[in-house]
């Protein structure tokens, strides 16, 4: 009798934390199912599954913002500027790691010194410095910008260095390996677990990143995906339901994204977040 | 110890990219930022700058909108915080259980801090709308309720940016809470189980202490990103009705890139950082002390 009324319990529980999923997620179903309806069927009945499926504010959206140009530059802004951050990062973490000599401890304090500043700090200042660099309104003007962050990921791999032999790098250069061999055959493929967990947080925020884009590139042909639902949301702010439609486009690599990266994702936030 | 260059010169260069792009990019704005506002710089040329003293900093912190945004961000890092971490520790020890769906519960959960928040805030800008298609309204009104003003009016709007905020991260700061409760070792429960330890009880006494750690980054990471907030309330209400939803952040960059008062733009930035150094410092000593 008792165990059959905890099973009831379980059961009633697991339902009840299942609606309030469903309810967590009804936003997405919102965005969703509004994006197959004309504007007359979504103002009378927002909630409810579309009458007849139309795909017209796709090919609206679709249309308007030049997706393909849009995702590119989202890619190559974000593909550019992860590798640089891991690489630029990992490489001052190593003599800082592995060098006794207390210059090193310097360099640490000097990189620590801007760790706290926030972006919107320096937002100013930069703007004139890219515009002396002719790189504003380009893409390789944000790179620039992103990869200058990479003392987060340098304290990452500078606090995972205790964990890595240092045993194997020795007996490397007792065989005559240079520093610069050794650390890119020997140590840095050991370094995988912190840059598989750097590599997630960096795409997330520069993928998702909207304050940089907005300040610093003004044309279409410049602009990344998060760009375009905010040129779309100026520009055809009464045709919500074509905005949404764009809005699903734009979500769509993310959900991809997030569908095969899930378990690293979490495991980041493990290890990035709680250790640090 | 006597610096040896031929020794080091290999391991310098390790240092070198990041140290050209951190200088560069980061520590010559910075340097810049703290400097300038002390002058009559007009953004164009460097030659012939006047001292001008604290003028900047006092004509910021007499503008109207900067203390409207003082005061929002203050209960926006308050709040936003608070109500994150008073939601994601239960819902973390309930994900931890033992359900049979619980890997999809963790994902849907998840899923709002996926997307960028400007998406987010204009997707809820949609739901939270005063017109037919606003569906959280007619929701309240199904309920027998008047209808609410959530973005419209000046005194629920910074309340409706606090809502989506806590639903837009929830789910990331309870797996933060859960990564340190696999951590916790089962036999601690069985153990209270057996001395007849109710749920409740285990959770104040077990649970919440042994979660001070993650509480410790959850609550650091919540009130950095808090005091910096700047897309979701642009996206949801731009700032409005009035300066209700202005943050510091937007004030900074409306002052700086769009009326173009650069100085006053970078001595709000100022006060920005030290503010945000200032948190974090002492959160940090909070922290530790506990």
């Amino acid at each position: 009798m008792r165990s059959l009324w905890k099973k009831v319990r379980c059961i009633i529980g697991e339902a009840t934390m299942l609606l309030i999923c469903c309810i967590f997620l009804l936003p997405f179903y919102y965005l969703v199912v509004n994006t197959f309806k004309n504007q007359q069927e979504a103002s009378s009945a927002p909630m409810a599954l579309p009458a007849t499926v139309s795909f017209e504010n796709y090919i609206k959206a679709f249309d308007s913002m030049d997706f393909f140009r849009s995702f590119g530059n989202s890619l190559l802004i974000t593909a550019v500027s992860v590798t640089v951050i891991v690489l630029f990062g990992a490489m001052a973490a190593y003599p800082i790691a592995r060098r006794k000599h207390k210059v090193y401890k310097g360099i640490l304090l000097y990189f620590l010194l801007g760790y706290m500043v926030p972006a919107q700090t320096i937002m100013v200042p930069l703007y004139l410095t890219l515009q002396k660099m002719h790189l504003l309104n380009n893409i390789w003007g944000l790179v620039v910008i992103y990869s200058s962050w990479c003392n987060f990921s340098l304290f990452l791999y500078q606090g995972f260095f205790g964990s890595v032999p240092e045993e194997l790098e020795e007996s490397a250069r007792i065989d005559g390996c240079g520093p610069w061999k050794s650390f890119w055959l020997i140590t840095f493929p050991l370094l995988q677990p912190v840059t598989a967990t750097i590599v997630i947080f960096e795409v997330m925020w520069i993928w998702n990143d909207f304050l940089y884009p907005y300040l610093f590139l003004s044309s279409n042909k410049s602009f990344t995906l998060v760009m375009q639902v905010y040129k779309g949301v100026g520009q055809f702010s009464n045709d919500w339901g074509m905005m949404m439609a764009t809005m699903v486009i734009v979500l769509i690599p993310v959900l991809v994204f997030y569908l095969f990266m899930q378990k690293n994702i979490v495991a980041g936030i493990t290890s990035g977040s709680v250790k640090g | 110890m006597k610096f040896r260059w031929k020794k080091e010169v290999p391991y310098l260069l390790f240092l070198f990219p990041a140290f050209i792009a951190y200088t560069a990019l980061i520590m010559w704005p910075l340097l810049q930022a703290f400097g300038l506002p002390f002058t009559d710089w007009k953004g164009y040329t460097m030659e012939g700058l006047n001292y001008v003293g604290l003028k900047n900093y006092i004509k910021i912190l007499g503008d109207k909108e900067m203390v409207y945004a003082i005061k929002n961000t203050i209960i926006y890092a308050v709040f936003n915080p608070m109500l994150v971490t008073v939601l994601a520790v239960p819902l973390a020890v309930i994900l931890n259980s033992k359900m049979k769906t619980k890997n999809f519960q963790r994902a849907a959960f998840f899923f709002p801090s996926v997307p960028s928040a400007l998406i987010l805030g204009y997707l809820w800008s949609y739901i939270m709308s005063p017109l037919d298609y606003g569906v959280l309204n007619r929701f309240v009104t199904a309920l027998g309720f008047e209808p609410i003003l959530w973005l419209a009016h000046p005194k629920v709007a910074l309340l409706s940016v606090i809502l989506v905020s806590v639903w837009n991260v929830l789910g990331w700061h309870a797996c933060i809470y859960i990564a340190q409760l696999q951590g916790i070792p089962e036999d601690l429960f069985e153990a209270a189980r057996i001395d007849g330890a109710t749920a409740m009880q285990m959770f104040f006494r077990i649970t919440l202490p042994l979660l001070r750690p993650a509480m410790a980054t959850s609550v650091m990471l919540l009130l950095i990103n808090a005091l910096k907030i700047f897309d979701l309330p642009f996206a949801l209400t731009g700032g409005g009705p009035g300066y209700s939803t202005t943050m510091l952040s937007q004030v900074i960059i409306q002052r700086g890139f769009v009326d173009k008062m650069y100085g006053r733009s970078m001595a709000a930035a100022i006060l920005f950082c030290i503010f945000v150094v200032a948190v974090t410092v002492i959160q940090r000593k909070a922290a530790r002390e506990d």
